[in-house]
């Protein structure tokens, strides 16, 4: 497997949208194979542990999304960091918003306390190292072209 | 009923329902710890053949630094009571 990486050029703003799709895989355009696992595995798993301890409806959009911006990210804060885990994030809030409808085709029970606050934190810790390995693949990306 | 015979009938369902953590819930915190370790070092680390060793060497420094933060805020919760 690849440690350091073959010389492939990648087009840094592709770097960066493919990792937010699917977490470390970037690293994975970049030929850095070892990297891309080892960060999309423990990613993803984060992501799965904090659904699975404080159940899908941790990940909670906001009610709308017209009005003032400002408004609506302090409405739900942990929702900035859960929607940079990527699509994920975004199907578990399509979960959570069925859930809460007049017809949901699952019923989902909304936790609380610590089991809720572990639960937000580990999904939104999730997201907010896929930002980390988003902003370093696009950087690795960046040198690669300047080096060609 | 008691709030024990609630707890008792409480029945786990992955992704419905919130898992019991109630009671021993900061050990949940070691595997958000290993996870922030990991990334880190992988995205810090040249060689990821350095990764395992930096990666552990950082989530013990996290857990002391924690363990040592818990004590000197519970010691500041005693001498301002």
């Amino acid at each position: 497997m690849s440690q350091t990486g073959r010389r492939k050029s990648v087009p840094p703003p592709v770097v960066a949208l493919v990792t937010w799709l699917v977490p470390g895989s970037g690293y994975w355009l970049l030929g850095q194979r070892a990297r891309a696992l080892t960060v999309g595995v423990t990613i993803i798993v984060l992501f799965v542990l904090g659904l699975l301890i404080g159940g899908v409806r941790v990940v909670d959009p906001p009610e709308s999304y017209s009005g003032n911006p400002m408004r609506i990210v302090f409405d739900k804060p942990w929702f900035v960091g859960q929607i940079l885990a990527g699509p994920m994030a975004l199907a578990t809030a399509a979960v959570t918003e069925n859930s809460k409808g007049p017809n949901p085709w699952c019923v989902l029970y909304s936790s609380h306390s610590r089991s809720n606050e572990i639960g937000t934190l580990y999904t939104a810790v999730a997201g907010m190292l896929n930002l980390l390995a988003i902003i370093n693949a696009t950087h690795r990306a960046g040198q690669k072209e300047e080096a060609r | 009923m008691s709030g024990l015979g609630l707890l008792a009938e409480y029945t786990y369902e992955p992704f419905v329902k919130a898992m019991p953590v109630w009671d021993g819930w900061y050990v949940w915190l070691l595997p958000l710890c290993l996870a922030i370790a990991i990334v880190y070092k992988s995205i810090r680390c040249d060689s990821m053949r350095r990764v395992p060793r930096q990666a552990m060497a950082l989530f013990a420094f996290i857990i002391v630094v924690m363990i040592l933060a818990a004590g000197a805020l519970a010691a500041l919760v005693r001498i301002l009571d």
